[in-house]
């Protein structure tokens, strides 16, 4: 890590790119998919057959703009697909259509939240491309495999500027990132399975300069911590060498997750790749109409600040209002409750609370959560109304539901026995037990002991087996007390 | 003596055929003849192809054919000539339609090999959109016919199957790069042959062998199928004898694609129906094509004449002024081998096609298949196309290449806002000796002159059979329209070689 003494700082700009949750790929019918058997989502399109043509997917196009709306990019309505030409063994054409001169979405800019302060970050451009295939090189002593299965997935290629200083921020900012492909419903975000994935540029200055240092891209970077990780280690070893006065050479690195350090790929400039781009004669140029691009606009979803903003007008406290829009389903939870209930502060608080806690402790997701909305609100209502108190319901009801969320939460508390008795005669004869089995308790309290209250409460209740009503015998007390 | 000059020589032409024997494919030139006569009995579709097999038996030597699929279009014949008995509505349009495809369209489960090594064994497991069509209205493929490699070339000599010959002079090439179709044309193996044309390639070698050849306007019919060669300019052209053949099958696989975006929304046209031609046109020439210096004058001399005799029958013929003449070989020849050095990058022995063993590493096994399975001309093209794109060059070749393009195309339409159609020759030679060119590669490039406009352009051209060179070779005489003028192109050429022939004869 940089001494933040130091007078050096890092200088970091990220290249995201963004597997799309499409049905089929990006230039022909194939279906998208992780992993599955090698080289069965394929077709002659995909695998470059010759005579064989791209049928651009409208949906790449909308996602594309959803995204730059969502981070505030020029959308570019009209636009070309390029040709990157190379070879390798899982680049079936021979070249990657992808986007040069003219991305779909330009220029951006998004803020993040470091603790208190908000930072903005500058977007530089979005554009469309497709995935190459996967070379497996460990599975055979003598030859590399090839998986096409995931050639021709479209992607998107998020590029920032270079306004990162440190880790923490990149790593704000992938979270948020993720976040927003998420709500958007364009990608599953999941960087593990390698739908986000994220080379990033890393150079380092002294603080106030205005030009940049030499960089190096460090590329196979696949989680928010790893992310951290190489750009920690590459600034580290960059300052060491700046420091020891050698100077940093342009080149690309890969990350090795297992021993967190980074390694030469690809050395300077000179070595670099000619990709001789062109536009691609097969694909007409790209027209967004301003209908469609209205009709995208309308179409998008609230976006998590928005959210945040609206739920805290609801009553909810800046707290709630937070952990509930950090995962569009949690956020699609709530208003799935909302819609059942009119209390959107409790349903806000056991979602907060009780729920989060259960899922956090199951290591599970609100997806897997099998309590549904309608039930749960159900239940919060038997608290509400006063009919289970929020004791059985947190301790007992809940677990007891999770487990079976098909029975209604009324039968299945009164199953359970465990509804409040809210009639007087047993109130009073609980009441009359309590002061009989405590005579100098009661002496000590007319005295003036007024705190045994509580204590009295709390024997009556385990004399009911928790079906009384606390506020019911606070008051019976009260009354036969006051005598 | 000026107004018999069109008289003459279509005299000549139709005498050419009259010294050739009449077979089965002879008496039926037409495809209208052939389903009227199938229709009334006098003819059978297996009887039809036999005599096409026939014919290609004839002149295997001139190594049209690279396969004919001879059990299975038998059995199509036989299976047609039972739908036609058992159930004439339900016939297709093109029943009786025999037709070659050059060695570059797919065919499901049928090799396609793009003349290359690399493809060798190679079998589609698609069909092109051009011979789906085809065969949903019952037309009749009887084999692909050799080329030059990836449509690479003017001779035909470029070829992994070996030189096509010229039927009228074997010493000579039949032009190319679809030698294969024109040959096959010309020889009655086939009534229509689908050929490609990137800058000629259906004109030449109709022209070299005395056929019709007809590319459509960029986009008329899909390119879904077709071994690209340069993207933008590729178009499937078609090769007949009668150019109502041509248009009925023009009418049958020209249209929108959902498998290629350039394939053109534009609605196609009852070609057929619209043969009928009985009005003055305007011919534009450029007076720059016909006093360049790599004329024959020859050539020249029955340009002009066709002219002066188009001038007796009532239409105009004017010199219009085109500056960007010596522009468009070296800008068809560097946008072609920059689009052909991306497009050809899939042929790697990876995933299809020829692999190199004994190789040690990826770059190894790549470097190796492909300079084995790539001729020199191709190979030449691909690092032509490489040069152009690097960056530091790519300004100076591909984006001038481009700029110039915007120009020619312009220019060009300007001029057919004002007229029907442009003439040109087609070659500024006729057939070339075999073994001539590929060794001056700039010169073969050179006799594209006049074909490569129509494919910067986009626009339709056709070649025509204009008579035949002192020398006793066929010479050509193209037409360009503009834009999706198919319909005015076809009707005005059928004016030209058939029906104002018909009526003076």
């Amino acid at each position: 890590m940089a001494d933040s003494n130091s007078d050096l700082e890092i200088v970091i700009g990220l290249e995201v790119h963004v597997q799309l949750s499409t049905k089929s790929k990006a230039f022909c019918q194939d279906e998208v998919a992780f992993g599955g058997t090698p080289n069965t989502r394929i077709s002659p399109i995909s695998l470059g057959h010759p005579g064989t043509l791209p049928q651009p997917n409208a949906l790449q196009m909308e996602y594309a703009i959803k995204l730059g709306l969502a981070l505030g990019c020029q959308i570019n309505q009209k636009s070309f697909f390029d040709r990157k030409n190379y070879f390798y063994a899982d680049l079936p054409k021979g070249y990657q259509i992808t986007q040069d001169n003219t991305p779909i979405c330009g220029q951006g800019i998004i803020s993040i939240e470091m603790g208190k302060e908000e930072k903005s970050i500058r977007i530089n451009r979005i554009h469309m491309e497709e995935d190459a295939g996967k070379s497996i090189h460990d599975q055979d002593p003598l030859h590399s495999l090839i998986d096409l299965n995931r050639a021709g997935t479209p992607l998107l290629e998020v590029v920032t500027e270079p306004d990162f200083r440190s880790a923490e921020e990149v790593a704000v900012f992938l979270n948020k990132l993720r976040q927003l492909v998420r709500y958007l419903a364009i990608s599953d975000g999941n960087m593990e399975e390698g739908s986000m994935r994220c080379d990033c540029n890393i150079s380092i200055r002294k603080k106030g300069e205005t030009t940049y240092g030499n960089r190096c891209e460090v590329k196979n970077v696949n989680s928010i911590r790893n992310a951290k990780r190489a750009i920690n280690f590459e600034a580290n070893r960059q300052i060491e060498l700046i420091q020891k006065g050698i100077t940093i050479d342009q080149e690309t690195r890969s990350f090795n997750a297992q021993t967190g350090d980074t390694l030469t790929i690809l050395r300077s400039k000179e070595d670099a790749h000619d990709y001789r781009y062109f536009p691609d004669p097969d694909i007409p140029p790209i027209i967004i109409s301003d209908e469609r691009l209205a009709a995208i606009k309308a179409s998008m979803p609230k976006l998590p600040q928005a959210l945040k903003k609206a739920l805290i007008a609801k009553g909810l406290s800046p707290y709630d209002a937070e952990v509930i829009t950090s995962e569009k389903a949690l956020a699609d939870y709530y208003f799935s409750m909302l819609s059942f209930s009119k209390n959107p502060k409790s349903a806000a608080n056991w979602l907060t609370n009780t729920i989060k806690s259960y899922l956090n402790e199951a290591q599970i997701g609100i997806e897997e959560f099998s309590i549904s909305p309608k039930t749960m609100v159900a239940m919060i209502q038997l608290v509400d109304e006063d009919k289970i108190n929020k004791l059985s319901a947190t301790q007992k009801l809940f677990p007891a539901l999770i487990k079976k969320p098909e029975i209604a939460p009324l039968d299945l508390a009164t199953q359970m026995n465990l509804l409040q008795a809210n009639d007087t005669n047993a109130m009073d004869e609980w009441v009359e037990i309590v002061l009989a089995k405590y005579p100098d308790k009661v002496d000590a309290y007319r005295k003036g002991k007024k705190g045994l209250l509580g204590m009295f409460i709390g024997e009556a209740m385990k004399i009911s087996k928790g079906k009384a009503n606390p506020k019911q015998l606070n008051s019976a007390f009260l009354a036969r007390l006051a005598d | 003596m000026k107004p018999f000059a069109l008289v003459i020589f279509f005299i000549v032409h139709l005498c050419r055929f009259k010294t050739t024997e009449v077979t089965l494919s002879k008496k039926y030139h037409k495809l209208t003849e052939i389903q009227t006569a199938l229709q009334a009995g006098k003819l059978t579709c297996v009887g039809l192809v036999e005599n096409y097999l026939e014919n290609i038996h004839k002149h295997l030597k001139l190594n049209a054919y690279v396969e004919v699929f001879e059990e299975e279009i038998l059995a199509k014949a036989k299976a047609l000539d039972l739908k036609i008995q058992e159930n004439p509505t339900k016939l297709g349009k093109l029943y009786g339609m025999v037709v070659s495809i050059k060695d570059v369209i797919c065919y499901k489960d049928h090799q396609v090999s793009g003349a290359a090594e690399i493809l060798e064994g190679f079998t589609s497991l698609y069909s092109s959109t051009a011979v789906s069509r085809l065969l949903k209205e019952d037309a009749l493929i009887i084999g692909r016919v050799n080329c030059d490699q990836f449509g690479m070339g003017s001779t035909n000599e470029n070829s992994v199957y070996g030189p096509v010959l010229n039927p009228i002079d074997p010493n000579r090439v039949p032009g190319g790069s679809s030698g294969g179709s024109a040959v096959a044309v010309q020889t009655d193996s086939c009534l229509i042959s689908l050929g490609t044309d990137t800058g000629g390639s259906v004109r030449q070698p109709a022209a070299f062998c005395g056929v019709i050849g007809l590319k459509p306007t960029y986009g008329r019919i899909s390119r879904h199928g077709l071994l690209a060669y340069a993207s933008s300019f590729d178009q499937i052209g078609i090769l007949g004898k009668e150019v109502e053949n041509i248009a009925s099958a023009l009418e049958v696989i020209a249209g929108s694609d959902e498998y290629d975006q350039t394939a053109s929304l534009e609605p196609v046209e009852a070609y057929k129906e619209a043969l009928h031609f009985d009005k003055k046109v305007k011919i534009a020439y450029l007076d720059a094509a016909l006093t360049h210096k790599g004329l024959d004058p020859a050539i020249k001399t029955m340009t002009l004449e066709l002219m002066e005799g188009l001038k007796s029958d009532g239409h105009e013929v004017e010199a219009v002024d085109f500056e960007y003449l010596d522009f468009l070989i070296p800008s068809y020849y560097v946008l072609t081998a920059a689009e052909a050095s991306s497009n050809l990058s899939r042929y790697d022995g990876i995933k299809f096609g020829k692999r190199s063993e004994d190789v040690q590493s990826f770059d190894q096994m790549v470097k190796k298949s492909r300079t084995k399975g790539f001729s020199e001309e191709v190979k030449r093209r691909i690092m032509l196309g490489t040069f152009v794109l690097r960056s530091g060059y790519y300004d100076a070749y591909y984006t001038k290449a481009q700029k110039a393009r915007r120009l020619i195309h312009d220019k060009t339409l300007e001029i057919l806002e004002k007229f029907d159609f442009i003439l040109m020759p087609v070659s500024p030679s006729v057939a070339f000796e075999l073994g001539e060119k590929p060794n001056d590669p700039v010169a073969m490039y050179l006799a594209d002159i006049y074909t490569v406009q129509a494919n910067l352009v986009g626009i339709p051209a056709i070649a025509l059979p204009l008579g035949n060179h002192p020398e006793g070779l066929p010479v050509g005489v193209q037409f360009m329209a503009n834009k999706f003028e198919e319909s005015a192109l076809l009707a005005f050429s059928n004016y030209l070689i058939y029906q104002h022939l018909k009526a003076k004869c």
